[in-house]
């Protein structure tokens, strides 16, 4: 497959919609707008359907969350010693996602590689939702939730403070500030966007795209202004993620508890997080492109840059195991080993062996070799890795907390229908967000290829 | 005026609190066990919740050591050391647990918004945590001692070296106008050991028991090595 | 404590503190029942009083605070201030306990103001043994009985109790004296039976020997668990603790000899396994060694020592299951020690338990250590009588009415349930429907312990002791003590009985009393002992009995060893007592020792036997004996004797009260009818079993690690 689009790729889209090459750069242009925009006006049968299976799912995980508030944390599986569970998981899990967006679409902006384009909006949005269901975990685990604010530095009249040298804090401000950054940065590139939605639109819908355009009109001077304010913010929100995944990273690194204190797992928790995010970045293309019918947008060509990522990814995240697990065997601490042991032969070992092969052996098999890298295994590959580091984040918390170091305080751990349904309603929020998210925004930004063709 | 009604309080800065447990004399009999649930309000925990949930925050680990014949078993109380570095202090987002100037790792329970990082962060594991509110079938909750909270869902607990018989000696002692004196305060734990094998008191007064076991060659500290500087000392068995 | 803060502790609400003993008490009498009206919300007050959770008889002080009753009056809820009781610690002037207290005193508490007590006298609708009660009337209850007293034989009047010499054993003796009945009588299950009967044989003692644990050097216990439960829990563990680390230049040594490693195995230096029914050839193996080898027991008559020397040595080492090197060295030591002493009991009950209690005693005798410091010393006197064991089977076979108080039959001999059946009428004073109580008739509920009036005369101490409670906070329900039902009863028989109180028992010491001078006269006395909790003085010292010599026999087991390959061990355990610790929750999730299980008693098996029958932890499992099967989760305790399976006894009620009931199984409940051959108790530890899996399971443990491992490297 050559990576430069050849007309051989429009013969994959259906027949009725391209009959010919399009030759003037307007008609082009308004193909591209009917493409985008047909899907905010139209809601077929399966959307529905989809729709409301999600709702159906978070409904269900916000009874359960109910259940908790009412009853206590203990409606989940979560008992001494392993304290923390599928909620710290997730949590990691989700944020770890958000780098999807702001790292690859920061990334390539600022090297302005031209692929880019189909997938910059896409990928931020996947930040921004999954940093909200992220962000909604250190909520849902606490045993007093409703009493979460206390974790916010506000001025009261017993001068109490939160503590600063908690991980925990600097947690709650990365994420506050990954989370106001990326919602800048996905509405920065979006305003072109909106301001031409804005004139299509009629009645409330175009009122609010109007105001959100915030009088956009494209002249040279808002063009530069624009330009440098994403080049600006994809410098910063760069600078955040890295510096936000390390933040999570160190609610690990910085405990006592044996292989959480390990140096390596800020460096290891973004590579983590880039991986599992270009993985959800695949699946969420993937699926945008067969859904929306988005084939002529979203070529071979960026799956197969986006796999060369994942693969590279790959290599790295099992340099890093790899490297954090041979120290600690060659050091061979006693609590340590008594961990690591848990992991590799233990009551882990299948869960452990599994992320292995989710993680490096079937990326490395199926995106290395180049005859068996297709759009389908490259899927499948994400959908490995996700898994894979989902179990990765498993493997870090519930192993360490079931071995502690005194011998006798040892545990176990088993999920509770409660955190099963809370889990399975964040994937379906995610779901359920970017179905809505692409009724109301064109999930390709439009601009970004009317722009190129003006310039 | 307040310095001289209150020179016991002033000084008490200066109390460090310690508590010696000589495992030459104790028999793992669990007395102290039952003697800390007794005096610290703690909640029975349903027998289908027991194994991951009961809250002994006084326990006997107990290993067995050598193979038949030539079998023994090792066992130490083991309650939560009051460390002076406690690694469970600096990772709670809201300060619902710090060093109280006397050596007590002080939990503030209404404080707390159950993230459990410190029951994480404690090597010995020695923080419990209320997973449900806690309940008493009528008329038991006629022995709830006045003197300790009852903890609602969503806090942690652990024990506190019976703080308030502390406080309660501490007025004492300021009501008559001296210090606590060696023998003034016993935490439920130490009052109820048979074999006496549990000693409290202030390390700060060289001639308290504490002050002179805790200088013994027997003692020696739980995980010292990750410097936690616990103030439990634990007499070793003699050979 | 001294006596000064003690007394400082035990005062009103005004502040009215007592002086020590040499001076005149103070003007201002504490009241002993405190009026719900002078508790001050917030102010603690002590009160002395008695344990009775066992028969050691610990003196207590009981912390008493203002609390809210919620009570039902005229259909509304109403919170009614009372004086309730929140804590129980040892009472630091009693010799006995000493200011400590174990876990089933302190879970005491719980029995007071445990939900499923009995508000009120009841009385049987359904069939025997449904429990179906109904509530009664103390008159009708006290009418219906003396009226059946006055007809039934007083031969055929049973009263079965516990071996507990108190006022109150000494008004019920009275109350069947009147009645021209035979005295009470103790089941004989964890009553000590055989000790007292070793003591009698060797020494000519009436009562338990007295183990002066704390001077001695070097200490041997073999059978028994002192640590563990046995004779006095906290005055042991007292002794033990002074042993180890209460002398600057001594450390005792201890070596335990038992068929477990049971909590005295715990703490001892070297536990030694002795094989079921090896006690006595331990005992006569070391017996021997001491006479043969080091020379000792010179000046014993040939009669005591024939049976240690009239054996063939490597047989009998060969059947204790201990090896010869340290069935030697064990010897060695005690030759080679200042102060030696041996502790003899059986925590088990064999077939030939009074022999080997005898053998092992005797080497008491042997080592010269009787009547000295350090050694074993002659049991207190008691002014009460302590019932003593008859068989229960045979007395309930004669019975046209059994009064039943203090113990439960039923759940130490389930066997009993059809002579108990065939009894016209039963009578409990329990105060929680237990076993016993769901087959009688009338049940009639005692107040609890910390409500009551007595003075106990604890089992062992250190000397003459009587140790008291007064009555200081109002009964929670309409329960009646003991004492008073019978005198109620004797009243309408026309024939008026005394109680026994604890005060008439101070009065009565008086009489005796060597600093008599410091009082006005008894009555003064009998205060200023019960607002201490009781009286105590050092013990008259005893000149060295001739003992007597043992009788030996052989342990007999019952099933055939083709049938049944594995031994069956029940043992009673420090949580549970005699299984009236399973009412209270603090005990039920309290960690068993062994195995770390809550609010479940395991069979604990060897590894060996597990590997066999592929047993792992919290599998269940049948055992089976000649006397039937039972099931149980299992434990595989590394520290098991192969072959031999071990239950602590506890579990297995139907009754007593929600966290007792329908949990666990009761191990007597599958114990061959085989007798000790001396006292004719029963051997419960005579049985043999198999076993066989009845499914797989999960244990509910505290701590699920049995070792601390090395981690394994790659």
């Amino acid at each position: 497959m050559s990576s430069e689009p050849s007309p051989e790729c429009f013969t994959w889209s259906e027949p009725s919609k391209m009959t010919k090459i399009e030759h003037t750069v307007e008609a082009a242009n308004a193909r591209l707008r009917q493409d985008m925009l047909a899907p905010l006006t139209r809601f077929s049968g399966p959307y529905w359907i989809a729709a409301s299976l999600c709702l159906v799912v978070i409904a269900f995980a916000g009874f359960a969350w109910a259940n908790q508030l009412a009853y206590g944390i203990g409606a989940a599986g979560i008992r001494r010693p392993v304290y923390w569970g599928f909620y710290i998981i997730n949590f990691v899990f989700w944020i770890g996602i958000s780098h999807a967006g702001t790292l690859i679409s920061a990334i390539l902006r600022l090297t302005d590689a031209g692929w880019r384009k189909p997938v910059t909006r896409a990928a931020e949005a996947i930040t921004v939702f999954a940093l909200m269901i992220g962000g909604l975990f250190p909520i849902i685990h606490l045993g007093r939730a409703w009493l979460f604010y206390w974790l916010i530095p506000y001025p009261n009249e017993r001068l109490l403070w939160a503590n600063f040298r908690s991980p925990l804090l600097w947690d709650m401000t990365a994420i506050f500030t990954y989370v106001t950054g990326s919602l800048l940065y996905l509405y920065l590139p979006m305003i072109p966007d909106l301001a031409m939605m804005g004139r299509r639109f009629g009645g409330l819908r175009g009122k609010i795209y109007r105001a959100l355009a915030i009088g956009w009109r494209g002249s040279d001077r808002q063009w530069h202004a624009l330009e440098f304010a994403m080049k600006l913010m994809a410098a910063i929100i760069l600078a955040v993620a890295v510096s936000v995944h390390s933040v999570v990273a160190f609610d690990f690194s910085m405990a006592v508890a044996p292989m959480w204190h390990s140096t390596i797992f800020a460096p290891y928790f973004v590579a983590g997080a880039i991986f599992s995010g270009i993985a959800a970045l695949v699946i969420a293309l993937a699926s945008l492109r067969k859904f929306l019918r988005l084939e002529a947008y979203l070529k071979p060509m960026h799956f197969h840059n986006l796999s060369k990522l994942l693969l590279l990814m790959s290599i790295v995240w099992a340099y890093f195991t790899v490297s954090d697990h041979l120290t600690a065997w060659y050091g061979g601490d006693p609590l340590d080993m008594r961990v690591f042991n848990a992991r590799e032969h233990g009551p882990f070992a299948f869960w452990f062996w599994l992320m292995v092969v989710c993680n490096f052996v079937v990326p490395f098999v199926l995106l290395g070799i180049k005859k068996l890298r297709t759009i389908p295994t490259i899927i499948f590959s994400s959908c490995t890795v996700l898994l894979g580091m989902w179990l990765e984040r498993f493997l870090i918390v519930v192993p360490t907390l079931a071995n502690p170091p005194l011998a006798a305080a040892a545990g176990s751990y088993s999920p509770s229908w409660v955190e099963l349904a809370i889990t399975a309603g964040t994937f379906a929020a995610m779901i359920l967000l970017y179905l809505i998210f692409t009724r109301l925004v064109p999930i390709i930004a439009i601009w970004e290829y009317e722009h190129e063709t003006i310039s | 005026m307040a310095e001289e009604t209150n020179t016991a309080l002033t000084e008490s800065a200066q109390y460090r609190w310690a508590l010696a447990i000589d495992l030459d004399r104790c028999t793992g009999c669990e007395a102290c066990v039952v003697a800390c649930h007794a005096e610290n309000n703690i909640p029975v925990t349903p027998e289908s919740e027991a194994a991951a949930s009961t809250k002994h925050w006084l326990r006997i680990d107990r290993y067995y050591e050598g193979e038949f014949p030539d079998i023994k078993m090792k066992y130490r109380p083991v309650m939560c050391q009051q460390c002076d570095q406690a690694p469970c202090e600096p990772v709670c987002p809201v300060y619902a647990t710090y060093q109280n100037g006397e050596g007590l790792n002080v939990q503030v329970y209404n404080r707390c918004v159950g993230t459990r990082y410190c029951a994480n962060n404690c090597p010995y594991t020695v923080r419990f945590f209320n997973w449900f509110e806690p309940e008493w079938p009528e008329p038991l909750e006629l022995q709830l001692n006045p003197d300790v909270s009852v903890r609602p869902a969503g806090v942690m607990e652990k024990c506190t070296f019976c703080i308030q018989r502390i406080q309660r000696g501490k007025l004492d002692a300021s009501e008559e106008d001296r210090r606590v004196e060696d023998g003034d305060i016993e935490t439920a734990c130490s009052q109820s050991c048979p074999a006496e094998a549990m000693i409290f008191g202030d390390l700060s007064d060289s001639e308290s028991k504490i002050s002179k076991l805790a200088a013994q060659g027997r003692a020696t500290q739980l995980l010292d090595e990750l410097g936690t500087q616990p103030r439990v000392f634990y007499l070793e068995r003699a050979k | 404590m001294e006596r000064r803060s003690f007394f400082k502790m035990v005062g009103t609400a005004s502040g009215a503190a007592l002086t020590g003993a040499c001076g005149k008490p103070a003007a201002e009498l504490l009241p002993i029942l405190v009026p719900e009206e002078q508790i001050v919300p917030g102010v603690e007050e002590w009160h002395p009083s008695v344990c009775r959770e066992c028969t050691a008889g610990c003196g207590v002080i009981v912390r008493v605070m203002e609390a809210h009753h919620k009570l039902e009056r005229d259909g509304e809820s109403v919170l009614h201030p009372i004086a309730a009781i929140k804590k129980v610690e040892g009472n630091p002037l009693d010799p006995v306990s000493g200011g400590r207290l174990c876990g089933r005193g302190q879970a005491s508490v719980q029995r007071l103001y445990h939900p499923d007590r009995l508000r009120g006298p009841k009385k049987r609708t359904g069939d025997r043994g449904a429990a179906e009660l109904s509530d009664a009337d103390w008159d009708e209850a006290h009418e219906t009985l003396a009226s059946l007293l006055r007809q039934i034989d007083p031969a055929r009047i049973v009263w079965l109790t516990r071996a507990e010499s108190s006022s109150r054993s000494a008004t019920v003796a009275r109350f069947l004296d009147a009645l021209g009945a035979s005295a009470a009588t103790t089941v004989g299950v964890n009553d000590f039976s055989v000790e007292r009967a070793a003591a009698k044989a060797l020494y000519g003692w009436d009562g338990l020997p007295v183990y002066e644990i704390q001077d001695a050097d070097f200490v041997l216990s073999l059978g028994a668990d002192f640590l563990g439960g046995w004779t006095s829990p906290v005055l042991y563990a007292r002794r033990f603790g002074h042993f180890r680390q209460g002398r600057p230049q001594t450390r005792g040594t201890l070596i335990h000899a038992e068929s477990r490693l049971s909590q005295t195995g715990w703490a001892a230096d070297r536990w030694l396994p002795v094989a079921p029914g090896g006690e006595q050839d331990l005992a006569v193996a070391i017996g021997n060694l001491l006479i043969e080898e080091h020379g000792l027991g010179k000046d014993v008559g040939e009669a005591f020592r024939a049976p240690y020397t009239n054996i063939d040595l490597a047989a009998t080492i060969a059947a204790t299951g201990v090896s010869a090197l340290r069935v030697r060295e064990t010897a060695a030591q005690l030759a080679a020690a200042n102060a030696p002493l041996v502790v003899a009991g059986a925590s088990i009950v064999r077939t030939n338990s009074v022999a080997a209690v005898g053998a092992a005693s005797g080497l008491n005798v042997l080592l010269g250590n009787v009547g000295k410091p350090g050694g074993v010393k002659a049991p207190t006197t008691s002014p009460f009588p302590r019932p003593k064991f008859s068989d229960p089977q045979a007395r309930l076979e004669e019975a046209e009415i059994v009064f039943v108080e203090g113990v439960d039959p039923l759940y130490l001999q389930p066997a009993l349930k059809d002579a108990l059946a065939g009894v016209e009428t039963v009578v409990s004073f329990a105060s929680m429907v237990d076993e016993t109580a769901a087959f009688a008739d009338w049940v009639l509920p005692d107040h609890d312990a910390l409500e009551s009036a007595a003075a106990v005369v604890p089992e062992v101490a250190p000397g003459a002791a009587l140790t008291g409670a007064a009555s200081f906070v109002r009964p929670l329900y309409d329960t009646r003590p003991v004492e008073e039902t019978l005198s109620e009863i004797a009243k309408r028989l026309e024939k008026g009985i005394d109680h026994v109180t604890a005060h008439s028992a101070y009065e009565d010491t008086f009489a005796a009393l060597d600093e008599k001078d410091e009082w006005d006269g008894p009555l003064e006395f009998a205060d200023y002992a019960e607002r201490q909790g009781g009286w105590w003085s050092d013990a008259a010292s005893s000149s060295a009995p001739e003992a007597g010599a043992t009788v030996l026999e052989a342990a007999r087991f019952e099933g055939s060893e083709s049938d049944y390959p594995l031994t069956f061990q029940p043992y009673f355990s420090s949580r549970f007592g005699d299984g009236s610790g399973a009412a209270l929750p603090w005990l039920q999730e309290t960690p068993d020792p062994t195995s770390s299980a809550m609010w479940e008693a395991p069979m604990e098996i060897d590894p060996g036997t597990a590997a066999a029958a592929q047993a792992s932890n919290g599998d269940l499992f049948r055992i089976e004996t000649s006397a039937g099967s039972i099931q149980a989760p299992v434990y595989v305790n590394p520290a098991a004797i192969p072959g031999v399976v071990s239950m602590a006894i506890g579990q297995g009620h139907q009754h007593l009260g929600r966290d007792a009931s329908g949990r666990g199984t009761n191990p007597l409940a599958v114990v061959a009818e085989a007798a000790e051959s001396q006292t004719g108790v029963l051997a419960f530890g005579a049985t043999r079993c198999r076993l066989s899996k009845a499914g797989d399971g999960t244990l509910r443990q505290f701590s699920i690690v049995d070792r601390e491992t090395e981690p394994v490297r790659l």
